[in-house]
């Protein structure tokens, strides 16, 4: 039964704070720690878990709260229980690596501190504020006193430019919609309603009589949700070199007037030349939406059609003018055709995140990391995010005329042997090489988001 | 040529493993036989690769066959790698070559590592294992060491099963060299190039690839528990074979993906890579002149040419200046490197 | 058991030496290694049981035409037993074969029957839980009626409630590929107890009993990943190239 005063608020809606910090915890106290858990669903001293009840005035911060396997260990769930959670869950992300891609570079051996131990990664703590100062001052009650944990790191996140990431793309703009919630501030979202069991443990999913397992005892797992917590770091000075590259070779293809025909940079952006028009072109076949957000298959030649289009509202079918390798069909093929046709809506991920580190601006070039904080949810890591992850991003199974080729904007791209296939009008592909590996893994963990009856069972275990 | 001190090293190093060792012959691949025959691509080499010889019309070729020892005494029966060097003969007097071995992989990942590995693999002398040892070894489930051909006194087998011991990339080629037997016949036998070359196809795209030739007659070999072979009789079954019929070899070309061994000989690729029919090799005849056929001929790995380029493989590099190397000494006949600097690596 | 050569030629062997060397054919000699030698040397070196399936790789030829080799002893070990997993496949034909036509990424698939076992073997592309998972999404209902046939399979079943669980047992009866390379074993061994270095202390004689002692824990092995006469593709794109719809 679906209570919003037992679901973590993160899960089924975002906040819309502007900043978010990560903490990572690691417990040595394990009676202290369960006493901070038993606490922070009672009013006790230390921040309170946002809860998915709806709210009458918005809170100034927002807390939540996941646990890895480890830290479940940690807090003393018995053997029996842990041996109930799935197993790339006990595995944990690091374990994973090439399945999800993470190699070279990205690979875990290369993660910075805390990730480089992932083991003692035991309850990563998220705080939502708009000022930093906010975000101190709840750290800060957080960790009072005996809390029972150890900071091992941290990470914060701010959202620098209105929804707008590191690479140029107007991101969050569609999410599932839940049919058993009303959240007044989301986005409205055209795809079919999701049901509750794609992000919840316990209820219905898209697999039609499929039911994953609710780790045991039940306090414990029911209302739950997994999260795949990624740090991304992005390239942004090789993207847009990249885009420029690109757009040389284009000025110089066969097919170029086909592609872009004379006078339609103007249909483009006003003032831009062909060479600028064609990166933006570029750009939008990547990510299978023009930088504003405009969809490929609704807008396939301009980011300003007239009328104006619901950014959500398209599906794959028909003649769609998106790429079939393009960053958002690959990630959610909608109903669009692909290999695995039991598969059509049953990826689907709740996806949270904020940029971090400085805008990058191309007159003043720096070395400053940046990237994404990205929190990809599900009921089951397995059929949902490595599903993804694996089969779809990263060696294109789900469409023969992909497959073979990885995420233009986040797979495993080797310049080597990368390639990506920009669609014409008469159905034709213009073929792009040589991309490099954009976003790279700076750390990352697999984590359970429980309910707020999960957190109170932890925090009145006794052992 | 700056590399010619370690193109001399290389050759006396090479040398160095084998004793009896005479001059004006090569270093190693000593005993062998020249064979003519010609090489017609397959209708789909030409989308892959742009060189003269994948265009689709037949080009004459002349093959080497020999035996691995650089030794003089030639025994075929004796269990060592064969070796298969073809000459493709291009318009103008150019040339490409293709030189490939029995064994899939080499010891050695680099310069530095082959030094050590030959130092390893001087002879050392061999004696039938004492019957004790023997049943020694088979209760703790090991492989005893095997006999001695009649006539063995010296093997380098010991030096090499101690590198390899030591040294995890060398253990796959050592341990297959070790068991590799000698074919039934020369043209049983599948040569692999090693190496990783870099093809261009008429779209300017650039694919990392390794070439094998493969018999259409199939592989059959002598293992060590078969009776010893006569010690000439690859040479006189080649002659017998071809003058029956004509021998064919299907050039095989994988193509890598990243992640695969790019520069290092010492890792084959999984054969789960595409896999393309690039043409048909036929051998007619064993050479008539077998003087300059089997002798004076001088293959070099690096002479390629157009549409073909080296990798970035260390020991491919190193092996263009010491087949120069090698030549010079025994007076083989120069053939020059064709195309541009792209080859003169 | 690893033989001797013998040199026949010029054989000036005493009969001692040509005793010890045809010892390892003789029946006395294989019975003591087989029952004697195999089960000391397992217990003085015990060796981890290799996982099934193909090994996680990033590189798209190795994630194309995966051989799956599903072995499932039978409860009913007689022909009452075959027959009626017989009869569970062929009353299940239409499903099982809509069911892999939605899965998609099948290139071939069989069900055998070897001695008391019912077994699997497949081709297919992709991920091996993305593969099962969309399997018993579609086919669920017939994966439950065979795996009740199948020793231990009653703790998985109904498989649409246990997804887990049940791709966990469907991987723990899939074979584990001894490697294409010779020395790929001893790589593998190494893994499993974490060990990457690239030199060692090593004793390339032990090779064949490091084969036996794992073949004494596996005991059902695919020699290698397979042969492939068109590597690297997947099915979708052979249908699609041969223009039969995908």
């Amino acid at each position: 039964m679906f209570k919003p005063a037992d679901v973590q608020g993160n899960i089924l809606r975002g906040y819309r704070k502007s900043r978010v910090r990560y903490l990572m915890l690691e417990v040595t106290d394990r009676a202290a720690a369960r006493r901070w858990l038993a606490a922070c669903t009672s009013g006790g001293g230390v921040p309170q878990i946002t809860t998915e009840e709806p709210w009458i005035t918005k809170p100034v911060t927002c807390f939540n709260i996941a646990l890895t396997w480890e830290g479940l260990r940690a807090l003393g769930a018995s053997q029996r229980s842990l041996d109930t959670f799935p197993i790339e869950f006990r595995d944990g992300m690091a374990q994973r690596a090439v399945k999800l891609g993470d190699v070279g570079p990205s690979a875990p051996e290369n993660w910075p501190a805390p990730f480089d131990q992932p083991k003692r990664i035991h309850l990563i703590a998220t705080i939502y504020a708009d000022e930093i100062a906010q975000l101190d001052g709840v750290q800060q009650q957080a960790l009072a006193g005996n809390s029972g944990f150890n900071l091992l790191g941290r990470r914060d996140g701010f959202n620098f430019n209105d929804n707008y990431v590191h690479f140029g793309y107007h991101d969050n703009i569609s999410q599932p919609k839940f049919a058993e919630i009303h959240d007044v501030e989301s986005l409205p979202d055209a795809q079919p309603v999701a049901p509750l069991g794609t992000v919840l443990l316990g209820y219905q999913s898209n697999f039609e009589g499929l039911l994953f397992k609710v780790p045991e005892p039940e306090p414990l797992g029911l209302n739950g949700s997994f999260n795949a917590f990624r740090v991304l770091q992005q390239d942004v000075a090789g993207f847009e070199a990249y885009l420029t590259t690109a757009a040389n070779d284009l000025l110089a293809h066969p097919k170029l007037d086909e592609l872009l025909p004379p006078g339609a940079e103007a249909k483009i952006g006003q003032g831009l030349s062909r060479h600028a028009a064609l990166r933006e072109v570029v750009a939008a076949s990547f990510c299978g939406r023009w930088r504003n957000g405009v969809p490929l298959a609704l807008s396939p030649d301009t980011p300003h059609p007239s009328p104006e289009v619901d950014p959500t509202d398209f599906d794959f079918v028909g003649d769609s003018r998106c790429p079939y390798g393009a960053h958002i069909r690959r990630s959610n093929p909608r109903g669009g055709q692909i290999v695995q046709r039991v598969a059509n809506h049953s990826r689907r991920l709740v996806r949270r995140g904020l940029p971090y580190g400085p805008a990058y601006y191309p007159e003043k070039p720096d070395s400053e990391e940046r990237g994404l904080l990205g929190n990809f949810i599900g009921a089951n890591l397995g059929a949902q995010f490595e599903a993804m992850s694996c089969d779809w991003l990263n060696l294109g199974l789900q469409d023969p005329r992909v497959t073979g080729s990885n995420d233009p904007l986040i797979g495993a791209n080797d310049p080597a042997t990368s390639w990506f296939d920009i669609s014409l009008k008469s159905g034709a592909t213009i073929r792009l090489r040589g991309l490099p590996r954009f976003v790279q893994t700076r750390g990352g963990a697999y984590t359970f988001l429980p309910s707020l009856a999960a957190i109170r069972y932890l925090g009145a275990l006794t052992s | 040529m700056d590399d010619l001190p370690l193109a001399k090293r290389l050759v006396d190093a090479v040398i160095s493993d084998f004793p009896d060792h005479q001059p004006g012959t090569r270093p190693v691949h000593t005993i062998g036989i020249g064979v003519e025959g010609c090489f017609t691509a397959s209708d789909v080499a030409r989308n892959y690769c742009v060189a003269e010889h994948f265009g689709g019309e037949p080009v004459k070729v002349s093959v080497r066959f020999s035996n691995g020892s650089g030794s003089p005494k030639q025994h075929d029966g004796w269990s060592d790698v064969r070796g298969m060097a073809t000459r493709f003969h291009l318009k103008d007097g150019a040339a490409t070559d293709l030189i490939a071995m029995t064994l899939g992989e080499f010891f050695s990942r680099n310069v530095d590592d082959f030094f050590a590995f030959t130092a390893a693999a001087r002879q050392t002398p061999v004696g039938r294992e004492s019957p004790w040892r023997k049943i020694l070894d088979m209760l703790q489930l090991v492989l005893p060491f095997p006999d001695p051909y009649p006539g063995q006194t010296q093997s380098g087998d010991a030096g090499t099963l101690g590198y390899a011991n030591q040294h995890r990339f060398a253990q796959l080629g050592v341990f297959q060299a070790g068991s590799i037997g000698a074919p039934v016949s020369y043209v049983r036998a599948t040569y692999h190039a090693v190496h990783t070359f870099v093809v261009t196809d008429p779209d300017g795209i650039r694919r990392n690839v390794r070439f094998s030739w493969q018999p259409v007659a199939g592989v059959r070999t002598y293992q060590r528990t078969d009776p010893l072979q006569p010690d000439q009789y690859l040479q006189q079954e080649l002659r017998e074979r071809l003058a029956q019929w004509p021998a064919r070899f299907m050039l095989m070309m994988t193509i890598g993906e990243d992640g695969d061994a790019i520069d290092d000989p010492t890792l084959p690729w999984p054969a789960k890579r595409v896999r393309v029919v690039m043409g048909t090799l036929t051998l007619t005849k064993v050479a008539d002149d077998q003087a300059a056929a089997a002798e004076h001929i001088s293959f070099n790995p690096c002479r390629l040419t157009p549409g073909i380029e080296a990798s970035g493989d260390p020991i491919l590099h190193a092996r263009r200046d010491a087949y120069e190397e090698s030549r010079i000494r025994r007076g083989g006949i120069a053939c020059p490197f064709s195309g541009g600097p792209s080859n003169a690596k | 058991m690893p033989s001797s050569p013998t040199s026949n030629l010029t054989d000036d062997r005493s009969w001692f030496d040509r005793f010890v060397d045809r010892l390892p054919q003789t029946g006395i000699m294989k019975f003591v290694a087989a029952r004697i030698l195999v089960p000391y040397w397992a217990w003085r070196y015990p060796v981890q049981k290799q996982p099934g399936g193909p090994p996680f790789s990033i590189q798209p030829g190795d994630n194309v035409q995966r051989m799956m080799n599903l072995v499932m002893p039978l409860k009913d070990k007689s022909a009452v037993g075959r027959a009626i997993a017989a009869l569970a496949i062929a009353q299940n034909v239409d499903e099982i074969y809509a069911g892999l036509d939605n899965v998609g990424t099948v290139h071939f698939a069989r069900f055998v029957i070897v001695d008391n076992n019912i077994c699997m073997m497949s081709v297919y592309d992709g991920d091996f839980t993305n593969y099962i998972r969309d399997f018993i999404a579609t086919i669920g209902s017939v994966f439950d009626a065979v795996v009740s046939l199948v020793e231990g399979g009653d703790d998985v079943i109904p498989s649409e409630h246990n997804i887990e669980k049940f791709i966990d047992w469907v991987h723990a009866h899939d074979m584990y590929q001894v490697p294409d390379l010779a020395t790929g074993i001893l790589r593998d061994q190494e893994a499993l107890k974490g060990d990457t270095a690239q030199t060692g202390n090593d004793d390339l004689r032990l090779l064949p009993r490091d084969l036996i002692l794992q073949l004494n824990v596996n005991t059902n092995v695919s020699l290698g990943s397979g042969y492939r006469a068109y590597p690297g593709y997947s099915a979708a794109q052979v249908r699609r190239q041969f223009g039969i719809g995908w």
